[in-house]
């Protein structure tokens, strides 16, 4: 009889100490199958893609605040797919009117007390278009991206992603994005030294199934007369050679042209672009000697730095940080038109 | 030929509107010709400045393009005509201003008064960080420079600077 309690204590004993095994083996299984869930779920580069996706095709309201302005001020912005093609309609909702829509290649404008008129362009430089229309893929070699965590942006569930810089010559950007439709909420552009120089930051973002009707219409309202930019001259040139280019930049652009607003003062003009931001280089006669102190303007991300040369000038535009465009200036060379 | 061109410069001018250089300029190309390089002219001294030289072949062919004009009230609508192209010209260089709407509409802040600003600290949300410290600059009145001159150089950069920027936006948004 004690042999048999003694078996069944046993056998109660092993039970017990297979049951917690069996439980420390379930419990260890769980742990695995969770971090596979883990390892599943999206890369900071993958959100960044499906941004980008959402931001192109859907049909969506946003309203948002620039943090630039020196009074808050609000802007919307409202896009949809018609036929197949974008169309992006912008205004500013306080004050004057002042509205734009962009869709088939051309760019019209209206504001209040002016007549409207349209520009040919292909480019969408609408809110977080920048950041929409980046080559991820490519840009990994300048860019590390990391998943910075989950907040929330205008009532909604978002992931914020960090764009980091490889190196001190461009900004990174932290963007903010929708986890339900991926559309982007909030942008800030961050120095090399971490601090936020601009943010742009969605209010309300509603979207939809279908395409907004009012839109629909617009598209299909005449445009204002097309206001063709003064052909600018490409002979002679490209005279200026950039010597340097931040890794990712590439020239897009080099003529001779005259400045806008100032129709008589010609100059050398070179366009930078590195997918996310553009650059530009004017090359022009000096007119009047600067200040040291009056060379570097910054406002937000934007830089404008000029430097002078014996009797020229060169000023540099663009969302860079400084460093980048004083080696940009440097890196400048006088090109002999025999090696043309 | 001297003496029309006279009296048809002083057609332009509104003067003297007598109904022989009227008849002379609808039979005489070339004097059509001369009208519309005086209007041009006139354009010019009125500093209206992007005028293209070669309009005056687009004036010709729209001309040319013109039925026969038999009496004065055509004529009246031959001048309009013949500023038809220079309207244009000039509506461009009007609409220059517009274009720092195009930036602004597009989202994009062009940086108005920002030099101008930078000495005032107080002026917060236009942010002017000057990486290079300001030393006597943030002084209005340094010893050595006349102020009033100094002035005028601050605003030659402030609107040359303006330019640049409005400029740089406009090459952004009609990039191929």
């Amino acid at each position: 009889m004690n042999r048999v309690l003694l078996f069944r204590a046993m056998l109660a004993s092993l039970l017990l100490l297979f049951t917690s095994l069996t439980m420390a083996i379930t419990a260890g299984g769980n742990k695995e199958i969770k971090e596979k869930q883990v390892q599943f779920t999206p890369s900071a580069i993958e959100y960044l893609q499906w941004m980008q996706q959402a931001y192109q095709t859907k049909n969506y309201e946003i309203i948002y605040l620039s943090s630039l302005y020196k009074q808050p001020e609000p802007m919307q912005l409202i896009h949809g797919v018609v036929d197949g093609q974008e169309v992006s309609y912008f205004r500013y909702l306080n004050g004057g009117i002042r509205e734009s829509i962009q869709y088939a290649g051309k760019i019209s404008y209206f504001e209040q007390g002016t007549p409207g008129y349209t520009l040919i362009s292909h480019y969408n430089r609408h809110v977080f278009a920048n950041v929409a229309n980046f080559d991820y893929q490519k840009g990994q070699q300048n860019y590390d991206y990391v998943i910075l965590g989950k907040d929330r942006i205008a009532g909604k569930l978002s992931i914020a992603i960090r764009m980091i810089s490889k190196d001190e010559y461009r900004h990174s950007y932290v963007i903010w994005c929708d986890l339900k439709s991926f559309l982007p909420l909030r942008l800030d552009t961050l120095s090399p030294s971490n601090s936020v120089l601009d943010q742009l930051m969605v209010v309300s973002l509603k979207s939809y199934e279908k395409v907004n009707p009012w839109l629909v219409k617009l598209t299909q309202n005449t445009r204002p007369e097309i206001v063709h930019i003064r052909e600018s001259s490409t002979d002679n040139i490209p005279q200026w050679k950039m010597g340097w280019l931040p890794a990712g930049f590439t020239v897009v652009k080099q003529d001779q042209h005259k400045l806008v607003m100032n129709e008589s003062e010609p100059v050398s003009y070179i366009m930078l672009d590195n997918g996310i931001v553009n650059v530009s280089i004017y090359i022009s006669i000096k007119k009047l000697a600067l200040d040291e102190s009056q060379k570097i303007v910054r406002r937000g991300a934007t830089v404008l730095y000029t430097e002078q040369r014996d009797n020229i000038e060169i000023n540099v535009v663009g969302d860079i940080p400084t460093i980048t465009a004083k080696k940009l200036v440097e890196s400048l060379v006088l090109v002999e038109t025999s090696d043309n | 030929m001297t003496e029309i061109n006279e009296q048809l410069s002083s057609l332009i001018d509104n003067e003297n509107v007598e109904s022989k250089p009227l008849d002379a300029l609808i039979g005489n190309k070339a004097l059509q010709a001369t009208f519309s390089r005086y209007q041009l002219i006139g354009d010019v001294m009125r500093n209206e400045k992007a005028i293209n030289i070669d309009i005056s072949e687009q004036v010709m062919s729209e001309i040319a393009k013109q039925p026969a004009l038999v009496t004065v009230t055509t004529i009246k609508a031959t001048t309009v005509e013949v500023v038809k192209p220079e309207n244009n010209v000039i509506s461009f260089v009007k609409r220059f201003g517009q274009y720092a709407i195009a930036a602004s509409v597009a989202g994009v802040v062009v940086m108005t008064s920002f030099i101008t600003s930078s000495p005032s600290i107080e002026n917060r949300g236009i942010e002017v960080l000057n990486t290079v410290p300001f030393g006597g600059g943030v002084s209005p009145v340094s010893l050595q420079a006349n102020p009033l001159q100094s002035q005028k150089a601050l605003q030659d950069r402030h609107e040359r600077l303006n330019a640049l920027l409005k400029d740089h936006q406009l090459q952004l948004q009609v990039k191929k």
